[in-house]
């Protein structure tokens, strides 16, 4: 009777840890962000001797894998456009004219962020969540990229058990060197239901001494056509902006 | 379109200092709202360069451009140039534009111009349509050094492949649809190039409409172009290119043109010129490989059918030299205008290898690049070395430093060129 109930217990019990994660995973992409949105992020990037660089970006998200993102600031960046679509990218310069590939590991704004930070997508899209761990306050979800396309192999991420929302990122290489941690903070209501960190700071131990810093402001529900996310569209995203 | 334009000579000394004193004043919260869309915008650069040439005089092409010409053994050219860029939108559309000012000078003299890039007004009645006419500088393709299927812009220089071009005077749409599924995207788009003695007259005989258009695919991941421009002012041309990512960081692509009837002069050693009539190809192969430490490889070969052979090539240097050597004035302007026809354009022969080496951040120094390019004649063997140093670490500030080596023997593509070497140093400020 008792090896009876253990199995029982076992049949629900296991199927429900595995749900867990991906749910809590799938929450925290749509508290993060809706999946349609529009907004405006500032990238500040921090040299040892505390000079900065900052970059300004208006970015539209469609579903779970369109990413566009066009520079407003710097002067010498402005114009450019970043497009993601699942797992390509492209970068449009104005004085090119034409989109060129470009990879998740690149950098165009040269900072420790690089693309696929930049243009992120829904974890759910690129990860599954290989275990979930309750710790105090935090869940903490170990996720292994689903294709080697992925800029990162492996993600530990702590979760907030109150909010749902990520409070530290580690981003593994598939060798298991430590690339980057992201730590979000400053947690406002953007309004239209949008309550998320406003401020995400990354420091990698292969840029010591470097940090970037990654702000957001009016980020909002918008609906947008598909048609947007092509190449051909690109040199008229700034038409887009109201 | 060039127009005559006389500004004070240090003007683009006097605009870059005074650009550089306006420094961006960075706030210490974030407010999107400075970052609004504007009904006028204007931005561009204002650059200062300096040149060192050494001059090649037993070269073909020193001897042609410098006839009737102190001759010289180095020159030194200052140049300020302005670009700039706006943009402004009455009603549904949009009119943006480029304009490209140059003031420069050297031993020789000194001289200015202004062109106008592009200067187009567009309306999009809906995402999936855009329509607009004007100037503008269409690229097709998808080389970094060239553009075979390029049918309807101004070659690209190798040199400095992803500086602004002038346009040509056209009316065009895009139409966008996005189907879902393996095909992610199509789209279509028509173009009319009309030619005329006061529009587009460099682009080839006048009195043509040049109907041209493009297809563009996104298939499972892969970039799909297909292209085409009707008889006209020009031979009737069609191709197709290709770009597609095998690994994140692996990136080929290619590019493949046909040219029905096109027409090369070919001279031989006497300056007797025949007019060779055949269908030919252009086509491009190459690849974009970027390092787990940022170095970033392009290479890529370039068959250009419509490029002359070493054997043709040995014909018209024997013409120069006879030309110069017996100071025949008839062969000497014959000379020039086949330089001017076809041997003297950039890269005019028939097969090309381009190799470019970039690393990001060298020597742990952030927004550093130094770079290394060659362009190679594959036939004669003559080529280009080119190391490059550039830093972007200035807020808006891009400061560039080039070595131009040529190495050819007599009768060469790169030995018979004007130059032996070339240093180039810039400031580019942008606003």
């Amino acid at each position: 009777m008792k090896g009876l109930l253990g199995l029982m217990l076992c049949l629900v019990a296991l199927p429900a840890a595995a749900i867990d994660g991906t749910q809590i995973l799938q929450k925290v992409d749509r508290n993060l962000e809706p999946e349609s949105y529009e907004s405006y992020r500032q990238l500040t990037d921090i040299q040892p001797d505390g000079s900065k660089k900052v970059s300004v970006l208006y970015t539209m998200k469609k579903g779970r894998d369109k990413v566009v993102a066009l520079f407003l600031a710097p002067a010498s960046d402005k114009g450019r456009v970043t497009l993601r679509l699942g797992d390509n990218m492209w970068l449009y310069i104005p004085d090119v004219g034409r989109p060129i590939r470009i990879t998740s590991l690149q950098s165009v704004t040269g900072s420790v962020f690089n693309n696929a930070d930049i243009l992120r997508i829904d974890y759910t899209a690129e990860y599954n969540v290989e275990a979930a761990e309750e710790q105090k306050d935090a869940y903490l979800l170990s996720l292994k990229a689903k294709t080697g396309e992925v800029a990162y192999d492996k993600l530990k991420m702590w979760v907030d058990k109150q909010v749902l929302l990520p409070t530290t990122i580690e981003c593994y290489a598939a060798s298991g060197l430590l690339l980057k941690t992201l730590h979000f903070s400053n947690i406002k209501d953007f309004g239209g239901g949008i309550k998320r960190p406003a401020t995400l700071e990354t420091d990698s131990p292969l840029y010591k001494g470097y940090k970037s810093v990654m702000q957001w402001s009016g980020l909002k529900k918008r609906d947008f056509a598909d048609e947007i996310f092509t190449l051909n569209y690109l040199p008229r995203i700034q038409e887009l902006r109201k | 379109m060039r127009l005559a334009w006389r500004p004070r000579l240090l003007w683009p000394v006097v605009l870059l200092f005074a650009a550089v004193g306006i420094r961006a004043q960075e706030e210490p919260g974030f407010d999107a709202s400075q970052f609004e869309k504007k009904p006028f915008e204007l931005d561009g650069y204002v650059q200062l360069k300096q040149e060192h040439f050494t001059l090649n005089p037993p070269g073909a092409f020193y001897k042609l451009n410098y006839y009737n010409q102190p001759q010289l053994e180095h020159l030194d050219r200052t140049t300020g140039t302005l670009q700039l860029a706006g943009k402004l939108r009455p009603g549904i559309g949009t009119f943006d534009f480029r304009t490209n000012s140059d003031l420069w000078r050297d031993q020789l003299g000194s001289d200015r111009n202004t062109v106008v890039y592009e200067a187009a007004y567009s309306a999009r009645p809906n995402p999936g349509l855009t329509m607009e006419v004007g100037k503008r500088a269409m690229r097709w393709g998808k080389g970094y050094a060239w553009n075979p299927i390029g049918f309807v812009e101004r070659p690209k220089d190798p040199n400095d492949p992803t500086l602004a071009r002038e346009g040509y005077g056209m009316a065009d749409a895009d139409l966008i649809f996005s189907p879902g599924g393996d095909l992610r995207t199509i789209a279509f788009t028509p173009v009319v190039l009309p030619v005329s003695e006061n529009l587009n007259s460099d682009f080839g005989a006048s009195g043509h409409l040049n109907p041209a258009a493009k297809l563009y695919l996104l298939y499972r991941d892969t970039d799909i172009d297909f292209a085409w421009l009707g008889k006209g002012s020009r031979p009737e041309r069609y191709g197709m290119d290709f770009s597609r990512n095998l690994v994140s960081n692996f990136e080929i692509h290619g590019e493949w043109a046909r040219i029905l009837n096109f027409q090369k002069p070919v001279t031989d050693a006497t300056g007797q010129v025949t007019i060779d009539t055949r269908n030919t190809t252009n086509w491009l192969a190459g690849l974009r490989y970027l390092t787990e430490s940022d170095t970033t490889y392009i290479a890529e070969y370039y068959r250009n059918g419509t490029g002359y052979s070493t054997a043709e090539f040995d014909q018209f240097y024997q013409l120069v030299d006879t030309a110069f050597a017996t100071a025949n004035a008839a062969l000497v302007q014959k000379s020039l205008f086949l330089s001017q026809s076809g041997y003297g354009r950039p890269n005019p022969g028939q097969d090309y290898i381009y190799l470019r080496v970039q690393q990001k951040d060298a020597l742990g120094i952030v927004y550093f690049q130094p770079a290394i390019f060659a362009i190679m004649n594959w036939q004669d063997h003559s080529y280009q070395v080119t190391p490059e140093l550039q830093y972007t670490g200035i807020n808006n500030l891009e400061l560039r430093f080039r070595a131009f080596l040529l190495y050819g023997g007599k009768s060469t593509d790169f030995g018979e060129k004007q130059n032996s070497r070339k240093l180039e140093v810039y400031a580019r400020y942008y606003f």
